[in-house]
């Protein structure tokens, strides 16, 4: 009998069924990974496994004996950890009270402050992951919270410890030390559960691979005895196909530029002397690790951060001081990152949110008054041209999928037909099928001579669209590669900040 | 997708809005139904008298002429609410509005008609630039309008009731007040024989191009999507600080436009504390906050909550009920509502 | 003019001012560090305003009317803390529904069990007895406003430093913390985000009834409609200059009753009463756009 077996787990939602009849075994002490594309099953067997869902029908086997998780209060106390991909940090507390948080060691009816930092620092030192209890979660680097995480969990007596697609927010060198953390606690006796969809990562340090594909197990691997190519073949159900061909093409003239552009926040430069320039029938891409200013460039770029020096033209004309409305008009559009918190309004109708930025000209609106009309007929040429799955113009886009509500704003901002687009992370948590789309999508406009400025955390995105890719590094462009010579490896390493231009 | 299936959608969505109000305003009836028993008064004769008194007879147009300003504070508190914005200031607004009102009705040297047109606009304009005040608040310092706008009702009070007693002052009047504004310089009767004054005529007008321009406009278009979608309407480009304004001038204007309708059309003076007295201000933003700020469902509540108010009055005098229950009643129903989270869910 | 301008009748009267805001604010204090905003202060203190007097005049006592006072202002929260801790409602609609909802209930209740409109005042009923401080109650001009004052506003001074102390030393309140600054990860702990948001909001409830009972119990013993007057609100805006830490709300809270005194000794200089009564109100605006200016300047931008 295997030390963790997730036994015919079965849970439906509306409309998908998310999990079905999956089965999972574990041995203890091993790294195993969840393997899968968006949309596999592999988020939702987790949460059950660490009680934030019941399964609809199956159950978990625990050492021998059927656990009952009704809360991930169960789950911790049956010695089940869990490391978000979003962390769940409390920002302004320090990191001595984000561990003990809940299992405080008391002194009377009082929190024993000394002794809690002192288990922290023994905790960390025992593990291999040094951190300064006392220091403001706030003020803590990406990869150092992700060790706050997992110190919670060890905390806890966590001896499964289940990591969600932990790299999304590393640097190539600290996926490195996490790796040998992990490692590290395999030996001791602590069983891992690595959810991800990366090949590299499963293959340098797992153990044994689970694939997960709508909702049911694919395949069975064993890292030592498998490659990449048959993972990819489990996950997708088919061969990776070669790269998408490109037309080289000629760029033309310069769309969008900056020179100089420095963005201040809290008296740090967060764009740090950024110069760029992004011409038609050309896709610039930006790679960088989340947080390093990416977010801020194209905030800047549209006019919704101010800028404290430094120039953005936009077709030849200086926008740096406009509004975000002088910015569009002038030519940009976006795609933004955040599609349901930004770029859509989820109780709006489809309607609606795909008139927005429209709203006061031909022909969705004459003289300041709008023509309903217009309005339904272009969402409807819109849903039309893109595929998208919804009821009628009237619906909300809230009850929209992923993708689809991703086509919605892709739509939309392609719809104003603007000299330069800047897409961000615009295929992040989308199915297969929506992806491809998009991406063709964005060559097509490419080929009609767009200027197109991508910000994106997948390497292979940006590798197969991109014409050329530019690295940022805390706030600054620290290199620049054309298509040809760019690989994963070497962007890595200008990504975690190897070797300044 | 067809034209049918986006009727169904449109109406599943309204009545999905619908219902629920509908069944807060049964909650509420039961609730003051049961208040009633409680302290002994008999629920049923309460509800006849109440609804008797909002529309029998000559008590029909007294509930149109309560409507008159009821409508236009609740459009005052629906415009800024439709962007997710709420001035309580309102009562402030207004009384700044009516006493400008007068003081221009009063002693302006110009032929009555003159005085009178120009007593309206200058309580829009001071009820306007008192509301700007308070965004200019928000925009430069950061303080919320929720916050600044319900400070700063307590000065603008407290200076028309300064000025009503001091420079304005009619010594012989028994109430601090002005001195009565001359009969060509007042709005006239609308209906011979009732209260309804030509008021009326003014907000109907406002109503209807406060719902035109919420539905068929740009404007319209941005104020919604902002209040369902801050962030949302900033990255489509609207200017929010330029809205803000627009909305709380638009809404003090109305405000102060109330405040001089009701001091040229009924009250024919300006009198310390007179116009918040009914307090249609908290009325009306119940009233708006019923309908999440959406203009038509405003303006039919707030003709509800008029036939309400009357009704109480009358059911006060014939059988001694209380007519405070009737504010009860109104904020029984949107606690309901908003318990259920039927109100205006942000994001 | 300046050492009679600042009398013992001003600091009496500004720490007496203080009292019933102070109260309301902990209470709105306690609302904001778990993550809900509670404008309904000023509700809750009307309804424990009005409870203390029924109580005591019902009750025949003064304890009755202190009890009163507290269970009315925690069952009155109720209704916030089953729409907002529980449902999940909108706070602000919740919040100015309730603030009517006790205006109208209170006013109609005083015409049905008391039968008068406007004001019920008993001088025969006992108001909240006053301890003596020795040593304090002989300071000069300052001894009878700190030492000889009822046993309420001692009471909301123990209670800034032991709510203050719950939030920053016990367990409890390091929880009450997370779950108001990022409830997913408070979940994910273990904590109960409702149980925690619905008892401080009940918590809250009993510390503006208690407010309330300052009010109509407090130095005179009547109850008058609407007679909270806006301090409620006072109570938010306190919260908010202080950003909920108990000692920089009872600052603000010292502010605005001191300011309220102010106005009312100008009053007795002959000022008008109308521009008076507007000071506590101004000088919270003026705090909040001064704060509010220098926050702006220290991030940098105008957004």
């Amino acid at each position: 009998m295997a030390y963790l077996e997730m036994i015919d787990i079965v849970k439906r939602y509306p409309g998908v069924l998310a999990n079905d009849h999956i089965e999972l075994c574990v041995e203890r002490g091993e790294i195993h990974a969840v393997m899968g594309e968006n949309g596999a099953g592999k988020s939702t067997l987790m949460s059950i496994l660490y009680g934030l869902q019941s399964p609809d029908e199956g159950y978990i086997r625990f050492k021998g004996s059927t656990l009952l998780l009704q809360s991930p209060l169960d789950a911790i106390a049956h010695g089940i950890g869990m490391v978000h991909q979003a962390f769940k940090l409390f920002e302004s507390l320090s990191v001595w009270e984000n561990v003990v948080y809940r299992r405080e060691p008391r002194r009377g009816i009082f929190i024993d402050g000394a002794r809690a930092r002192a288990q922290v620092e023994e905790l960390a030192r025992r593990h291999g992951l040094p951190i300064d209890p006392t220091a403001r979660v706030a003020n803590l680097p990406v990869g150092v919270r992700q060790r706050l995480e997992i110190l919670k969990a060890l905390y806890r007596d966590a001896q499964i410890l289940i990591l969600d697609e932990p790299t999304a927010v590393l640097t190539p060198a600290e996926v490195v030390t996490l790796f040998a953390v992990m490692k590290s606690l395999a030996a001791a006796g602590c069983t891992i559960l690595l959810v991800t969809h990366k090949l590299n990562e499963v293959m340098a340090v797992s153990d044994r691979i689970t694939v997960l594909r709508n909702g049911r197990v694919a395949e069975r691997l064993v890292t030592a005895h498998t490659n990449p190519t048959e993972i990819v073949r489990a996950m997708t159900g088919q061969q990776t196909g070669p790269l998408r061909a490109k037309q080289p093409r000629e760029p033309g003239a310069i769309l969008l530029e900056t020179q100089g552009l420095v963005v201040e926040q809290h008296g740090r430069r967060v764009v740090d002397d950024v110069s760029l320039e992004v011409r038609g029938g050309e896709i610039v891409g930006i790679a960088g690790v989340a947080g390093n200013g990416q977010s801020e460039l194209i905030e800047a770029l549209m006019g919704l951060t101010p800028v404290a020096f430094g120039v953005v033209r936009i077709a030849g004309r200086d926008l740096t001081r406009g509004s975000v409305a002088e910015h569009r008009a002038g030519g940009l559009s976006y795609i933004a990152e955040d599609r349901a918190r930004t770029a859509s309004a989820a109780t709006a109708s489809a309607a609606d949110n795909l008139a927005m930025g429209f709203h006061r000209a031909p022909p969705l609106a004459r003289n300041g008054l709008l023509r309903p009309a217009a309005m339904r007929e272009w969402a409807r040429s819109l849903i039309e041209r893109f595929d998208i799955k919804v009821a009628s113009t009237e619906t909300a886009v809230g009850t929209l999928s992923g993708g689809n509500l991703q086509k919605i704003v892709t739509a939309r901002e392609l719809a104003h037909n603007a000299p330069v687009l800047i897409a961000e992370q615009p295929t992040r948590g989308v199915d297969v099928g929506a992806i491809a789309f998009i991406h063709g999508e964005l060559l097509k406009e490419r080929e009609r001579g767009r200027g197109i400025l991508l910000v994106s955390a997948e390497l292979s995105e940006l590798l197969e669209l991109a014409d050329r890719i530019l690295v940022m590094y805390e706030g600054r462009i620290v290199a620049e590669f054309a298509r040809a010579a760019a690989d994963e490896a070497t962007l890595g390493l200008y990504m975690a900040g190897g070797r300044r231009a | 997708m067809t034209v049918a299936a986006e009727l169904r959608s449109q109406l599943a969505r309204h009545l999905g809005q619908a219902l629920p109000v509908l069944g807060a305003v049964a909650v509420g009836f039961a609730v003051c139904g049961l208040i009633a028993l409680w302290v002994g008064l008999k629920p049923g004769l309460m509800f006849v008298e109440l609804i008797k008194g909002a529309v029998e007879g000559p008590q029909l147009f007294e509930t149109v002429a309560r409507a008159v300003p009821l409508v236009g504070m609740t459009l005052a508190a629906a415009i800024p609410l439709r962007a997710g914005i709420v001035n309580l200031g309102a009562d402030g607004q207004l009384a700044l509005g009516g006493c400008a009102a007068a003081i221009v009705a009063l002693y302006l040297p110009a032929p009555d008609i003159v005085r009178l047109v120009a007593a309206l606009a200058a309580g829009m304009a001071v009820g306007a630039a008192y509301a700007a005040l308070a965004a200019a608040g928000e925009i430069y310092a950061g303080v919320p309008l929720l916050l600044s706008t319900w400070l700063l009702t307590y000065p603008a009070k407290g200076l028309c009731g300064f000025l009503v007693r001091t420079s304005l002052r009619d010594p012989s009047t028994a109430w601090p007040s002005t001195a009565r504004i001359a009969v060509g310089a007042r709005l006239g009767s609308l209906i011979p024989g009732s209260p309804v004054n030509r008021g009326f005529l003014l907000v109907a007008v406002v109503a209807i191009a406060v719902i035109f321009i919420d539905r068929r406009s740009s404007i319209g278009f941005e104020l919604k999507l902002r209040g369902l979608n801050e962030r949302f309407a900033r990255y489509g480009g609207v200017d929010l600080h330029r809205q803000t304004l627009g909305v709380m001038l638009a809404s003090g204007a109305i405000a102060g436009l109330i405040g001089a309708i009701m001091v040229l059309g009924s009250q024919f003076r300006y009198t310390d504390g007179a116009l918040t007295a009914p307090q249609y201000s908290w009325s009306g933003t119940l009233a708006a906050l019923l309908a999440g700020g959406e203009p038509v469902g405003s303006v039919v509540a707030a003709v509800l909550f008029a036939a309400l108010q009357t009704g109480g009055f009358a059911m006060e005098r014939s059988v001694e009920i209380p007519r405070v229950l009737t504010m009860v009643l109104q904020s029984v129903v949107i606690l309901f509502l908003a318990m259920r989270g039927a109100i205006w869910k942000r994001p | 003019m300046t050492f009679a301008f600042f009398n013992a009748t001003f600091f009496d009267q500004a720490v007496l001012g203080i009292t019933p805001i102070l109260l309301a604010a902990l209470a709105g204090t306690l609302s904001e560090r778990v993550g809900l905003f509670n404008i309904a202060l000023e509700g809750e203190m009307l309804v424990g305003a009005f409870a203390a007097i029924a109580g005591s005049h019902f009750g025949g006592s003064l304890q009755a009317g202190v009890l009163a006072a507290v269970v009315a202002g925690a069952l009155f929260s109720g209704l916030l803390a089953v729409g907002s801790a529980l449902l999940r409602g909108n706070d602000i609609v919740i919040g100015i529904s309730l603030n009517l909802l006790a205006a109208g209930l209170t006013s109609f209740l005083l015409r049905t069990l008391f039968g008068v409109s406007g004001t019920f005042s008993d001088s025969a009923m006992q108001g909240l007895p006053r301890l003596t401080v020795p040593g304090v109650a002989s300071l000069p001009l300052v001894g009878s406003a700190l030492g000889h004052q009822n046993v309420l506003v001692y009471l909301s001074w123990a209670l800034v430093a032991v709510i203050a102390g719950f939030l920053n030393r016990t367990p409890w309140g390091l929880r009450l913390r997370g779950i108001g600054e990022q409830p997913d990860a408070a979940v994910a702990l273990g904590a109960d985000a409702t149980r925690y948001r619905f008892i401080v909001t009940l918590v809250g409830g009993a510390l503006c009834g208690l407010a309330g009972l300052q009010l109509s119990l407090g130095s005179l013993t009547l109850f008058s409609e609407n007679m909270t007057a806006g301090r409620g609100w006072i109570a938010v805006a306190a919260v908010m200059l202080g950003r909920a830490r108990p000692l920089y709300v009872a600052a603000a809270c010292v502010l605005f009753g001191l300011s309220d005194a102010l106005g009312l000794r100008l009053q007795g200089e002959g000022l008008p009463n109308q521009i008076t009564d507007s000071a506590p109100y101004v000088v919270t605006l003026a705090a909040l756009v001064i704060a509010g200016l220098r926050r702006r300047r220290l991030a940098g931008a105008l957004a």
